[in-house]
């Protein structure tokens, strides 16, 4: 399985990869110092490339990127390995439970590019259905994770306890992906196994919840009942197991709830994924 | 130090280039910029707004809309000027890392997908040169890629072009080139390997 991830790298450095591949990718150059300078390597040979393209932007917008900073405070430098404790109260919430390995864990790459014709459709009708039904406040701010800056967001995967969990359910053969995009341009993918009961929320582009509040999961039956499926920390990419057994679900939703999360959602999902 | 790190790629061991040097580094200007400096800043946009803004409008190809996100992309490396690693790579391509993150971000985005060219030029680029001696570097440098690209197989070129350029996925490469599956990222890796290797990028 390594040898076929290994192959991302050069469509991981160019930004060619679909949002559970970049994922599936990025856990695993975590462990990987190989690719890790590899991908460095290439996002430089990648640049170069820029220079054919250059071109000088309409004078009026040096103004307003000054203007624009001058209200904005720079980000202070990360200092401490334990910058995101978010990442890690989360982890502890939706605690990893067993899961049996499947015979092949390799994902054939044609089974998960396979199903990606629906799901693009699945997604838009999902988005569509989203932007008529539910008050969408999740915030055009996006906290992207850079490509370089990322490394610090891979070590701490690495310690994530439920990765093994994640990494099999990405990576298995009869993962089946259902996607919906928020508002700014974040996007919400969940990846699901039956044959391991399990499913993994991959986000990208997320803002971080309202001061004093938490994102929290949700699978829903075919009654339409919501149950916890743990909490979510918010900000840029997030690859989250959701807990609790999804193969019977019909959807996942992430709703905003108070510290701690609910026992039942107590405000309209910020985004809903059907499972069809 | 790496040739990334300077504005102007020059070809190893050629002697500066005439006309003014440029004494500050963008590892040095971004430093300075996260200590609130602005003026720090406007020397990095003047440095850099070209290369980041041609990047992206060359994947966006609408002009409002290239615009907008080079103004998010500035935001950004504004906001994370002090998370930049040098260690992890030159500050020029940290800072058209983020620009392509967002260009890509941008067109994949199903409002911005429906308003974006759906043909794809060929790799002829308006580039916008004067007559200063700094387009003597840049066009220099443009002539040393063109060369290096020179250097990959058709397919190669081709599928990093798409990739990197257009901003497509390496599936969407795939059935744009008529590969099989799963070959297209091969060939993105190869192409950025031997552009690599002949334009002799180090870290």
């Amino acid at each position: 399985m390594s040898e076929d991830i290994h192959a991302l790298s050069g469509a991981y450095a160019v930004d060619a990869l679909d949002d559970v591949e970049r994922a599936r990718f990025e856990r695993h150059l975590a462990g990987c110092t190989a690719c890790q300078a590899e991908v460095e390597s290439l996002v430089a040979a990648a640049s170069e490339l820029s220079v054919l393209t250059e071109a000088a932007p309409p004078a009026s917008l040096r103004a307003k990127v000054l203007a624009e900073i001058a209200t904005v405070r720079p980000l202070p430098p990360l200092t401490a390995p334990q910058h995101d404790s978010a990442d890690e109260d989360a982890t502890s919430s939706t605690p990893p439970e067993p899961v049996q390995a499947p015979a092949a864990t390799a994902a054939p790459a044609t089974q998960v590019e396979h199903a990606d014709d629906l799901t693009e459709r699945r997604r838009s009708r999902s988005a569509r259905g989203l932007a008529r039904g539910w008050r969408v406040v999740v915030a055009a701010a996006t906290v992207a994770v850079l490509a370089i800056g990322g490394f610090t967001v891979w070590k701490q995967i690495d310690k994530d306890p439920s990765r093994a969990i994640a990494d099999q359910v990405l990576a298995a053969p009869d993962a089946t992906r259902y996607g919906a995009r928020l508002a700014g341009g974040a996007t919400a993918t969940v990846v699901r196994s039956n044959a391991l009961q399990k499913a993994v929320i991959v986000t990208s582009g997320m803002s971080q919840p309202p001061s004093g509040k938490v994102f929290q999961l949700w699978l829903q039956d075919a009654t339409g009942h919501m149950t916890s499926a743990g909490l979510m920390p918010g900000g840029g990419d997030q690859v989250v197991v959701l807990s609790g057994d999804a193969s019977h679900s019909k959807g996942a939703g992430i709703t905003v709830e108070p510290e701690g999360g609910s026992d039942q959602p107590t405000s309209d999902p910020v985004a809903f994924i059907a499972f069809a | 130090m790496d040739p990334m790190s300077r504005f102007s790629v020059v070809p190893s061991g050629d002697e500066s280039p005439e006309g003014p040097a440029r004494p500050v580094s963008l590892e040095q200007l971004l430093r300075r910029a996260a200590t609130g400096d602005e003026t720090a800043f406007a020397e990095l946009y003047d440095a850099v707004s070209s290369r980041l803004f041609g990047l992206v409008r060359r994947v966006v190809r609408d002009p409002a809309q290239s615009e907008e996100v080079t103004q998010e992309v500035f935001l950004e490396i504004w906001r994370h000027s002090a998370r930049f690693d040098p260690s992890k790579g030159g500050a020029l391509s940290w800072m058209l890392t983020i620009a392509h993150r967002k260009a890509v971000d941008r067109v994949r985005s199903a409002e911005a997908a429906r308003h974006r060219d759906e043909g794809y030029g060929a790799s002829n680029q308006d580039v916008t040169h004067d007559s200063t001696a700094e387009a003597v570097v840049e066009r220099l440098d443009a002539e040393r890629v063109h060369r290096a690209l020179e250097t990959l197989t058709p397919v190669q070129r081709q599928a990093l072009e798409l990739a990197y350029l257009s901003g497509y996925t390496h599936t969407e490469v795939a059935t744009m080139l008529d590969l099989p599956l799963g070959t297209a990222k091969t060939r993105i890796r190869d192409g950025l390997i031997r552009l690599r290797d002949t334009l002799g990028v180090t870290l």
